[in-house]
């Protein structure tokens, strides 16, 4: 993989370079938490690429909250207008691992996704300080990219060292390579101490791991290994919200003039009246039943479908949950 | 070319409604927008309302799509209020069909309930197109009382066909009732079939569904010829918003017929 290096001084030049044909999305710091910001030449935010994701999760960017996917009785798909998203974590690239195989691999392929994802360039950058919430590595990741994103960037000394892993990225790298500089042997060095350095912290916050059949336990788990945290749940739902990996959602139609709008909007499968049918039965009318799925869903169905978690390990679920449980402390226990 | 939208529903007019029981209505399109085996299930819209999952009731061979319809909730009452001529919208056809290959030479036991008999119908129709391939079709259907019992007017005229056994009841009788009388599990004591080799049909209310099964595991039929018609919320109808999803199978896309051999671990598959 080709590697190039971008001066920090040259960062803000390289964005307006990418403006030209796109919106330019990007972590930046704000009271101790990084949030997704939109570049502007006008007003620029500064960028932080060492902390750890995003409070927000980057499912908006390809599968928004409330998106039309369809009108009828004419059919008016609009355009998906390009963006790139910059300093995406492992964990996120999950997310779109997951997406990509639910909305373009399993048939039917989705276009509305499709064009989206098609308009996106995802730059990812590695996660060298990983945080007290984080568990990648408990899922099968480590915190830096190894696939999905088409550059990735490791924050070194003397800059960012970008690597290239699609042809896209190449296209884009093709439009700024003057902004770039030669690479060394020492920032390779310095960028594989970096990781070493990160993938340590981690099992220093997580001393144990799940063990290996994670999948086949969540399986064979009943409704009682999960009770305590259950019992803490107050049914708010943000950790359904908050996941990278959750994909759910429900169409409903709406009359705008003489025409419906058909909207997707995300849903989740906590919620009381999720799997409710028309005559009123309904199979999960127990929060039992609605917790301990979620966990089925993640990591023994999603596994069997794909052969990997539907978890991220990026700790939004239990940073934003109510009751502050923690879905380590209920996996470790299986 | 442009990629199918698989959430675009298809416009078309209702040619005719016809009222089949109090609560249940046919409603007969104006052509055939989709191709589908018997087995499979489309989206039905109500413009501006929303839609639901319905198994056509007519034949896959027919000219004309078909629904029979009871009426549950907010989608179906709006369906309902519709008249001839007016528009609704078709998605699919979604999920997989009946394995009619693996029925053929054998004698099908079929077991219906209520506006389970709506599929049933289809997958009926279907048989009798080909009726020389089977060995005998055996049709069991149950409805609460006299006046639920859907295609009233088409059972006369099935019961007259060659290789074809139908038997029905209903939960209550009345003065015009000379059938048994009881749920639809009373007239499985006699399986004139040969269980060891027979597939058999279940579509039904939940509770029926359960007790039919368990009768039928009982009686003798393998678990893998066991077909039951799943009902689960559903949305998207294309794998991938999640709500119709029972154990590791998502009902519209590896259903909405399962077998007992699927679903038999599954904790409730009939909730």
């Amino acid at each position: 993989m080709k590697l190039y290096l971008l001066p920090s001084s040259n960062l803000l030049d390289f964005f307006s370079r990418l403006a030209k044909d796109g919106s330019v999305f990007y972590p930046v710091l704000e009271e101790e938490k990084t949030h997704i910001a939109r570049f502007d030449t006008d007003k620029t935010f500064e960028p932080n690429f060492n902390r750890i994701r995003t409070a927000e999760n980057i499912k908006h960017f390809f599968f928004p909250s409330r998106d039309v996917v369809a009108t009828f009785p004419e059919d008016t798909q609009k355009k998906a207008s390009k963006q790139y998203i910059v300093g995406v974590k492992n964990c996120d690239l999950r997310g779109i691992d997951v997406y990509d195989k639910v909305f373009l691999q399993w048939e039917p392929a989705d276009p509305i996704y499709q064009q989206r994802r098609d308009n996106t360039i995802v730059i990812s950058a590695d996660c060298p300080q990983p945080e007290d919430c984080c568990f990648c590595t408990l899922v099968g990741l480590k915190p830096y990219a190894e696939g999905v994103s088409d550059i990735n960037m490791t924050p070194v000394s003397a800059g960012l060292l970008f690597e290239v892993l699609t042809e896209r990225g190449e296209g884009v790298m093709s439009t700024a390579k003057d902004l770039f500089t030669e690479v060394g042997k020492e920032q390779e060095k310095e960028r594989d101490a970096i990781r070493k350095e990160a993938v340590k912290k981690l099992s220093t916050i997580n001393e144990r791991n799940f063990k290996d059949d994670i999948g086949n336990r969540v399986d064979k788990a009943s409704n009682e290994a999960m009770r305590d945290a259950r019992n803490d749940c107050v049914e708010c739902h943000s950790c359904l919200h908050v996941c990278p990996t959750c994909y759910c959602f429900l169409l409903s139609d709406h009359k705008k003039g003489k025409d419906v709008e058909r909207v997707r909007t995300w849903d989740a499968c906590y919620y009381a009246a999720y799997a409710r049918v028309g005559g009123g039965a309904n199979p999960r009318s127990k929060l039992d039943d609605r917790f301990w799925n979620r966990f089925q869903c993640k990591f023994n169905y999603f596994n069997q479908y794909e052969n990997f978690y539907a978890c991220s390990g990026c700790g939004r679920c239990f940073r934003g949950c109510s009751a502050k449980i923690d879905i380590r402390e209920i996996l470790w226990k299986l | 070319m442009e990629a199918v939208n698989p959430y675009y529903p298809i416009p078309i007019k209702i040619k005719k409604v016809i009222p089949e029981t109090p609560n249940i209505t046919t409603f007969i399109l104006d052509g055939m927008p989709i191709q589908f085996e018997a087995g499979q299930f489309a989206e039905l819209t109500v413009p501006g309302v929303g839609e639901a999952p319905f198994t056509p009731s007519s034949s896959p061979y027919a000219d004309e799509l078909e629904f029979t319809i009871m009426k549950v909730g907010r989608v179906t009452e709006a369906l309902f209020n519709l008249r001839e001529g007016d528009a609704v919208g078709v998605r699919g056809p979604f999920g997989k069909p009946y394995p009619l290959k693996d029925f053929k030479g054998k004698e099908v036991f079929i077991v219906g309930g209520g506006v389970g008999f709506a599929p049933i119908r289809s997958l009926f129709l279907a048989l009798v197109h080909n009726l020389k391939d089977y060995k005998r079709i055996c049709l069991r259907y149950g409805a609460r009382t006299p006046q639920d019992i859907v295609y009233k007017h088409l059972l006369p005229k099935w019961q007259k066909l060659k290789g074809v056994d139908i038997v029905l009841t209903v939960d209550v009788g009345d003065e015009s009732w000379n059938g048994t009388v009881g749920v639809v599990t009373v007239i499985l004591d006699d399986i004139p079939v040969n269980v060891k080799t027979s597939p058999t049909v279940v579509c039904g209310p939940p509770l029926m569904m359960k007790f039919t099964t368990q009768r039928l595991v009982e009686a003798g039929f393998k678990h893998s010829n066991i077909y039951l018609s799943m009902e689960q919320n559903m949305s998207c109808g294309v794998g991938k918003c999640n709500h119709c999803r029972v154990g590791k199978f998502y009902v519209c896309k590896d259903g909405p017929v399962l077998t007992w051999q699927d679903v038999k671990d599954i904790e409730e598959p009939f909730a």
